[in-house]
Parts: structure tokens; sequence; C-alpha cells
């Protein structure tokens, strides 16, 4: 059924189109143009941010900052195992998505720790991703307190999820 | 950012100084590398969703959408209409989960907004929005975990729409609460 959804979007929009008399051709040429002139505008922030994400991983401050945070995560009841998940996520979507098939396979799909980390991870976002990527056209960023709101939600909602997973 | 970056930059460098010097380069290169790739994979990626924005923005469904999503955004946001259709759109995207078609209309909505009167608080709200996840279906979570083996792979689904409503509304309401003295900025 979700499989469906996409190509039926696409449909539902193309004969919509059709309908309205657009000629959709050129209407999607026009729009698919502006694809490069984008990606050129983002890289050189994904650049910085991908460059900063590698360096925290491998110097090892990435061991050391969660060796310090698990026992505060621990009292806060979210399990020590996917500490390192909700240190990542902010940085790297894909990084995540791979701390969370491992996950699956050391503790088992259905476990406890797995579900923690499928809630911690369905509802957090990349967070420097977006403030890199989404203002790479803004003059004037200034978004401290916009990343200080979102990490400390995300955060919060964190708790709230392992919390809800003990009891649903 | 400007002092994010440079501080991460350097803890990181100086413990790499001492434990790893010849990794410093190639994890730079690394980095770098892997925005390389992906940028190449978004041409492809952002060519497919400007083309169907593009068809949504000339067929008039964009303005249909938000004229259904307008009650709840005109509250958030402080602008035009412009600006408001593509923070619609790029809501809706988010909604539906697909995050990569919510990528091209939240800039252009991200740089509307920044041309505006209450740019600050405009952008902030856009910002934090798209940062605490407004996902209904997390379709990743999902397939990842049925291809783990898992015997009720939907059992996370509650939770995870509880959770993230939870720091939605916790976002919007700290940037209310945090422009509410300036309402002017």
């Amino acid at each position: 059924m979700l499989a469906a959804f996409l190509p039926l979007l696409f449909m539902a929009v193309f004969v919509f189109a059709l309908i309205r008399k657009v000629k959709v051709y050129d209407s999607f040429v026009a729009g698919a143009k502006g694809a490069v002139r984008l990606v050129v505008s983002v890289f050189p922030y994904m650049a910085a941010m991908f460059l900063l994400s590698e360096l925290l991983e491998k110097s090892g401050l990435e061991e050391v900052l969660l060796r310090f945070l698990s026992p505060v995560l621990s009292a806060l009841g979210i399990p020590s195992e996917i500490g390192k998940l909700l240190l990542v996520k902010p940085f790297s979507g894909s990084g995540a998505t791979a701390l969370l098939s491992e996950i699956f396979a050391r503790y088992g799909a259905d476990s406890y720790i797995a579900r923690c980390a499928c809630v911690c991870y369905g509802s957090s976002e990349t967070v420097f991703y977006v403030a890199a990527v989404y203002f790479a056209e803004v003059k004037n960023k200034n978004l401290a307190a916009g990343i200080v709101i979102s990490l400390a939600a995300t955060f919060l909602a964190a708790i709230f999820g392992c919390l809800l997973c003990r009891i649903l | 950012m400007n002092f994010v970056f440079p501080a991460f930059f350097l803890i990181c460098s100086a413990f790499l100084l001492f434990c790893d010097p010849q990794g410093f380069l190639p994890a730079l290169m690394g980095g770098a590398q892997r925005a390389a790739s992906l940028s190449l994979s978004l041409v492809a990626v952002y060519a497919v969703w400007l083309g169907f924005l593009q068809l949504l923005a000339d067929s008039g469904l964009s303005r249909l959408l938000s004229r259904v999503l307008s009650p709840v955004t005109g509250k958030l946001f402080l602008s035009d209409e412009e600006s408001l259709t593509a923070v619609n759109a790029n809501l809706a995207a988010n909604l539906l989960g697909l995050g990569n078609a919510a990528t091209p209309s939240g800039i252009r909505a991200a740089k509307l907004l920044s041309e505006q009167p209450n740019a600050k608080r405009n952008l902030t709200m856009l910002f934090v929005l798209n940062a605490t996840s407004l996902q209904l279906l997390p379709g990743t979570v999902l397939s990842l975990r049925s291809l783990a083996g898992s015997a009720s792979p939907y059992d996370i689904l509650l939770p995870t729409l509880l959770s993230t409503l939870f720091s939605t509304l916790v976002g919007v309401g700290a940037v209310l609460l945090f422009f509410k003295k300036d309402s002017r900025c």
C-alpha cells in the first residue's frame, strides 16, 4: 500500500496538470533546471559539515563525549546503547541509519533497546544538516536560537519516547 | 556556526594530534568526499522533485494545498502569501516523509522569508519545524525493521508519532515564547 503512494501521487499531479492545460513537459523541465544551481549553492556548507562530523568520529571525541553522557542518559531512562545514535543523528542521517541497523543486528529488532532506537531515530532530524543546507541561500544566518531549541526539543522527545516504549 | 565550527574543529584536531596525526588529512578528505558524492546524487534527486514542484505550482495545486494548511501556518509565520505557499509545500513534504522533496521547497521558503520583515522569527520557526521532524510515517525505520525480521514492525508507530509531535510542540512553543518579547525583530 505504501509503495503505491508515490506513483499515485505523481500520476494524480500529472493528470491534474493536463486537465488544467499546463504544458507539462516545459513546466517539469523548467523546475528541474534549478537542480544543479541548488546543489552548487548547498555544496560548500555540506562539505564543511561532513568534514566536521568525520573529524568528530575519527578523533575519538565522540567516544569521550559518550562516556560522559551515558550515566546521564541512563538516569533519564534512555538506554546508553543508543547514546551514539542520539549523538550522530543531528549530523548525519546516513550515519544514524547505519547505527540503527547495527542495533537491530546486535540486540534484535523487537528488543526494548531497538524499539527505543526506532522512536529516537524517527522523532529526530538531522539538525545541523538542515541548518547547513536550508539556509545556504540566506545571507544573514542567525540560527543559534533555532539550533539550541531544536536540539533541546529532540532530547526531551527522546526521553519521552523511551518512557513511552516502556509503558506502551 | 562561526563559533561552533572552529570550536569543534580545533578540539577534534587537538585530539587527533595526540592519538593519530596521520589520520587528520584523510578525515578532512573523507568528509569533503562524502559531500561531493552526496551532491552528485542530490542533483538527480532535486531534478525530480524541483520538476514535480514546478508542476504543482503551474497547475495551481500548491495554491490549493496552501489554502488547506494556511490556517495553521498563517498563525505560526508572519509573512506574505508567496512565502507562505513555499512554507506549506515544505511542511506537506515533511509530513508525508518526502525529505528530499522538502529540501528544495524549504530552501525557497527560507530565501523568501529572509527578504521580509520578521525574518529572524520566521526563519527560526521554519528551522525548528524542519529540525524537529514532522513525519507522520517513519518509512525508513519501518522498512529497516521489517528487513531485520521484526515480528511487529508497526508497534513503534504510536510512540514515534507521539514523541515527534511532542518535540515539534516543544520547539514551536519555545520559538513563540522566545520571540514574544520583541515581535518586530
